[in-house]
């Protein structure tokens, strides 16, 4: 890393600094009745976490990079935006195994963008692949009896998702729940946000199955869009895809949709390692970034 | 999920983002330049949307923006002013361009300097 600032940053920041203190000059200028205004009623405004507002009248600007700290926590970036271009620097162009530089640059990623512990391998058990193309699967009998038309928690999610039908079987371990009324919120979560991974393409699968299958059961997992920064928590709830699909795992409808990706010709790759969550604090469902 | 500005949804920073990522610099120093188009975007929005309204919805807007309540302050936007939407994407269409005329100007002061 340089240690001294390049001149085109040097440049570049004087010349937006000087940009913006012209513009601040000219707006409060220009306006000024209605910031006196705004700053004479600023008690009974619920001024809070408007970010609008702190940016225009920051003081940050001439301050940058000295104050930048303690401003960047008041004011979060884009963080999705870095999340692609650092992904994009790491991945390989190719869709395929990670080498274990590229994965512990990776994790690096993830942990940091995330504040979570994601790790390629756990308990001595990895996966075939951490990077591979997701597939579409199909809704998952939560409890005897569950069916498309008891299955969804509301009518728009019966008519975003109800498509996608039901897998005629059940998943790797059977039913989420005994029944609709001891269902509860986790399980019905295990459910709306799997992933089938190709648990038995793990290496040491086949020499140490039963420890395997109690390993993934549900196991959580992050997702991640590399090329759109989208993430999920997820659990592992079924196996699959084959291998000769040419797919290395498979997201329930909830998932692919929130990761904006898609079967068949259009398929497209994502990241997913292993979460160390040890008191299982963290909630399946989408990150916010 | 709640956009972060009002006008969050208009705005695409991706390509400001690689172009600053090609300068040989440091990720801080990366981030600072973010930062900094950042506020100009804002700033240039938030003055192009003054421009527009009356010295009582001025009050209104700046009130709403405080608040950080996006929808009523589109309610406000779209009932002050014809074609809201199409003039805050033009602002940040134009310094979007600007900016990004500077950072190419910034990587020929790069080359210059490898020159010598």
């Amino acid at each position: 890393m340089p240690n001294k600032s390049s001149r085109s940053y040097v440049h570049l920041k004087k010349l937006w600094t000087k940009k913006h203190e012209d513009l601040q000059k000219e707006l409060f200028t220009k306006h000024k009745d209605a910031f006196d205004w705004l700053e004479s009623n600023s008690k009974q405004l619920i001024v809070g976490s408007a970010a609008g507002l702190y940016l225009l009248t920051s003081p940050i600007l001439s301050e940058i990079p000295h104050t930048f700290e303690a401003a960047a926590q008041t004011v979060p970036f884009d963080k999705k935006v870095f999340l692609i271009y650092d992904l994009k620097n790491v991945l390989p162009s190719e869709v395929r195994p990670l080498n274990l530089e590229e994965e512990q640059k990776v994790m690096e990623v993830l942990d940091r963008t995330f504040g979570m512990s994601v790790k390629a391998e756990m308990s001595g058990i990895r996966l075939n692949t951490q990077y591979g193309f997701i597939g579409q699967e199909q809704h998952l009998a939560r409890f005897p009896g569950d069916n498309i038309y008891s299955h969804f928690d509301t009518p728009e999610d019966q008519q975003r998702y109800l498509k996608y039908g039901m897998a005629p079987g059940l998943s790797a371990w059977r039913y989420f729940a005994d029944s609709k009324e001891t269902m509860t919120k986790e399980d019905s979560d295990r459910e709306k946000y799997y992933i089938a991974v190709q648990t038995f393409l793990a290496p040491g699968f086949n020499e140490n199955r039963s420890r395997y299958v109690e390993f993934f059961k549900y196991r959580k997992m992050l997702v991640v869009n590399p090329e759109n920064g989208k993430a999920m928590i997820v659990d592992v709830a079924d196996a699959g895809p084959a291998e000769w699909t040419g797919k290395h795992l498979g997201g329930s409808p909830e998932v692919m949709s929130y990761l904006e990706r898609y079967d068949g010709s259009q398929k497209g790759p994502v990241l997913y390692f292993f979460i160390d969550d040890p008191e299982n604090k963290l909630k399946l469902g989408p990150i916010s970034l | 999920m709640k956009h972060k500005h009002f006008y969050s949804h208009l705005i695409q920073s991706t390509d400001i983002t690689l172009e600053i990522a090609e300068l040989d610099i440091q990720k801080q120093e990366r981030v600072n330049l973010l930062s900094l188009f950042e506020v100009n975007i804002h700033a240039s929005v938030v003055s192009a949307v003054l421009d527009e309204l009356s010295p009582e919805d001025k009050k209104i807007f700046l009130k709403h923006l405080s608040e950080g309540n996006h929808k009523k302050l589109w309610q406000h936007l779209n009932q002050k002013i014809k074609n809201a939407n199409r003039k805050i994407e033009n602002t940040i269409k134009r310094v979007k361009k600007e900016l990004l005329e500077d950072i190419q100007e910034a990587k020929k002061l790069k080359k210059k300097s490898k020159s010598f």
